[in-house]
């Protein structure tokens, strides 16, 4: 350096009369460009959807025939306003929780299940209250209930965590969300697959294992990116079950 | 400079500066928790808890952006030499933030589970062998443990205390840090964003950086070219007439040191380049009140043996010096920090002329 005539900053000295200027345009610069980049980011988000728990509607309450795929489900033969008789509820847990443990024991059996709703479109899953006022058994026969076989299918599309993205996070898919994913699959969640073509009139589909154990922990690599994969599809009451096929599991660009 | 470690010393400066910091911070954070839902039009509100750690998340990165950015414009321009000065505690405030964002993370998507959330943490997705889905948390965990520590060693007693090159070091641990930062919005949020505004400022962001750092980099290559000396028992400097009274002449050494040839009250003194505190270039300084002052922090030493003013403690390097007609030479084996060299006495201008 040797331009005398260049203002020089210490820090510890009063700012050189040239340089509060530049000092001061920098100030305002970086207040309003902080501001700025906080709205642009903050506006830039995507809209997460419409799923959510539906507290609104209040506690619901409904008796069923238990079904384990293994995830748990209830056939509804009583429903309510809300939820019909003839509907097929995914069960969870509270948290990133199941609620295998509870309808083991139903399985097969006439049950009345309570608790909040989750929602997303033509998504939903209920998370059961704590204990037997979750999940009891009801006196009377289970009814006969159908399992319809509809062949083996390939698909493209997503394979999630069935409650968060039903609505317990929004957003609750994705691949920033793929641990949370992975986390509520360890849990017990039941997992959804969300498929791009919609299969005999639904896009989402509850996927397990092959053999009707649950999803392999090979598939949890798989969880949150667009795949396509094979497996053979059954309808139960209106809730379609995909037994996936994990040889056929491949990422899609 | 101190002689006794305090927290913060204080003075008008680093109150504006701090309060211009915090003024752009809170801005940021309220526009984008308060101001912003408004604006979107979603059918169903973003969770808070997720919307809470963006904003965090985003400010983060903003604030390292522009930290990183501070450097190379300063050595581009002089002007921006000022920002500089507090930078630190920019820095510090930048961890707070990141801790919080992390902390929003762990308490949303890795609690409600039966394990430990750090444990979730760790566990959820082991994705390795992948690019797309990755666990780019880990770039996260890494990027904020880095930032921790170099916001705990920032400090002037852990710089005498790790000595200033160790220190500096560590501290350039702030580049793979930021580079983590960068993997871990490249490989999580961005991957999922379908509004391309946040990917255009990140990329924008990042790529500034970048930039500032090349430009800067082939600016301070060119000077050194100019400054470069072959290997020699003397080493040319300059002419005396060159010289301008109170400041220096720079000379890089065929070892990658540089000296600056500092003309005082019509003497002629040599010292280090690199100030004690944190290698700021004296060359670049000025005397003040018979003082080299750096122009970075205000170190000031006294030209003619390197030492800071008592009861200052600081000392640089000298050089011997040697005059040939009008030429200033200079001894390219440095003296231990703080040896006295007698000052040449520099011909007077009109003799020379």
């Amino acid at each position: 350096m040797s331009d005398k005539h260049a203002p020089f900053f210490v820090g510890y000295l009063p700012v050189p009369g040239p340089l509060r200027g530049i000092l001061l345009a920098v100030c305002v610069l970086f207040i309003s460009g902080l501001a700025g980049f906080g709205l642009a980011l903050g506006v830039a988000q995507d809209d997460p959807g419409d799923g959510a728990f539906r507290f609104d509607y209040g506690r619901q309450t409904v008796t069923g025939v238990v079904e384990l795929t293994p995830y748990p489900l209830l056939r509804v033969t009583e429903g309510n306003d809300r939820i019909k008789a003839g509907h097929t509820l995914m069960l969870a847990g509270q948290g990133k929780n199941s609620v295998e443990n509870r309808a083991i024991p139903l399985e097969g059996k006439l049950a009345k299940v309570s608790g909040v709703i989750l929602q997303r479109g033509d998504l939903d899953m209920l998370q059961l209250r704590g204990g037997r006022n979750g999940l009891g058994p009801v006196e009377g026969a289970a009814p006969e209930l159908v399992t319809e076989p509809l062949g083996r299918w390939k698909l493209a599309g997503e394979i999630c965590d069935g409650k968060c993205l039903a609505g317990a996070m929004r957003p609750g898919r994705g691949l920033a969300h793929k641990a949370c994913a992975n986390l509520c699959l360890i849990g017990g969640v039941p997992p959804v697959f969300v498929s791009t073509q919609p299969v005999e009139g639904s896009e989402f589909l509850l996927i397990t294992g092959p053999d009707g154990g649950p999803l392999p922990q090979g598939a949890y690599d798989y969880v949150a990116q667009f795949v396509s994969l094979e497996g053979d599809v059954e309808r139960r009451g209106d809730l379609l079950v995909l037994r996936l096929d994990p040889e056929t599991l491949e990422v899609l660009e | 400079m101190s002689v006794k470690y305090t927290p913060v010393q204080w003075n008008n400066n680093k109150y504006i500066y701090d309060a211009v910091m915090l003024l752009g911070v809170a801005l940021f954070l309220y526009v984008f928790l308060y101001a912003s839902p408004g604006i979107l039009s979603h059918e169903r509100p973003i969770n808070p808890q997720v919307h809470n750690a963006r904003a965090f998340g985003a400010c983060a990165f903003t604030m390292l952006t522009v930290i990183l950015c501070i450097g190379p414009l300063a050595r581009l321009d002089k002007r921006f030499l000022p920002l500089l000065y507090n930078r630190r505690h920019f820095g510090v405030m930048t961890v707070f933030v990141a801790i919080t964002h992390a902390g929003y993370i762990l308490d949303w998507y890795f609690a409600f589970s039966m394990s430990d959330k750090y444990e979730a943490l760790l566990f959820a997705n082991t994705s390795y062998g992948q690019l797309s889905g990755f666990p780019f948390e880990v770039f996260g965990i890494f990027a904020l443990i880095v930032l921790i520590v170099l916001a705990a060693t920032s400090h002037d007693f852990w710089m005498k205390f790790l000595s200033p090159p160790v220190w500096k070091r560590i501290h350039y641990l702030i580049y793979p840090a930021y580079l983590s930062v960068v993997a871990h919005v490249s490989l999580g949020i961005l991957q999922d964003q379908q509004n391309h505004v946040f990917t255009v400022i990140f990329i924008g962001g990042a790529a500034a950086v970048g930039i500032l750092h090349l430009l800067a980099a082939l600016h301070e290559r060119r000077a050194d070219q100019m400054l470069a000396a072959d290997a020699g028992a003397w080493v040319p400097v300059c002419e005396v007439t060159e010289m301008t009274e109170g400041f220096a002449k720079i000379k890089l050494l065929a070892n990658g040191e540089r000296v600056a040839v500092y003309l005082n009250d019509g003497t002629l003194s040599a010292i280090s380049n690199a100030c004690a505190h944190q290698n700021g270039p004296l060359g670049e300084g000025k005397i003040i009140d018979c003082l080299v002052t750096c122009p970075w922090h205000g170190f000031q030493y006294e030209v003619s043996s390197g030492r800071s003013p008592a009861p200052f403690t600081e000392m640089v390097p000298t050089y011997n010096l040697k005059l040939e007609g009008t030429k200033v030479l200079v001894d390219p084996k440095a003296n231990p920090p703080g040896t006295y060299v007698e000052p040449l006495v520099a011909p007077k201008q009109e003799a020379v002329a």
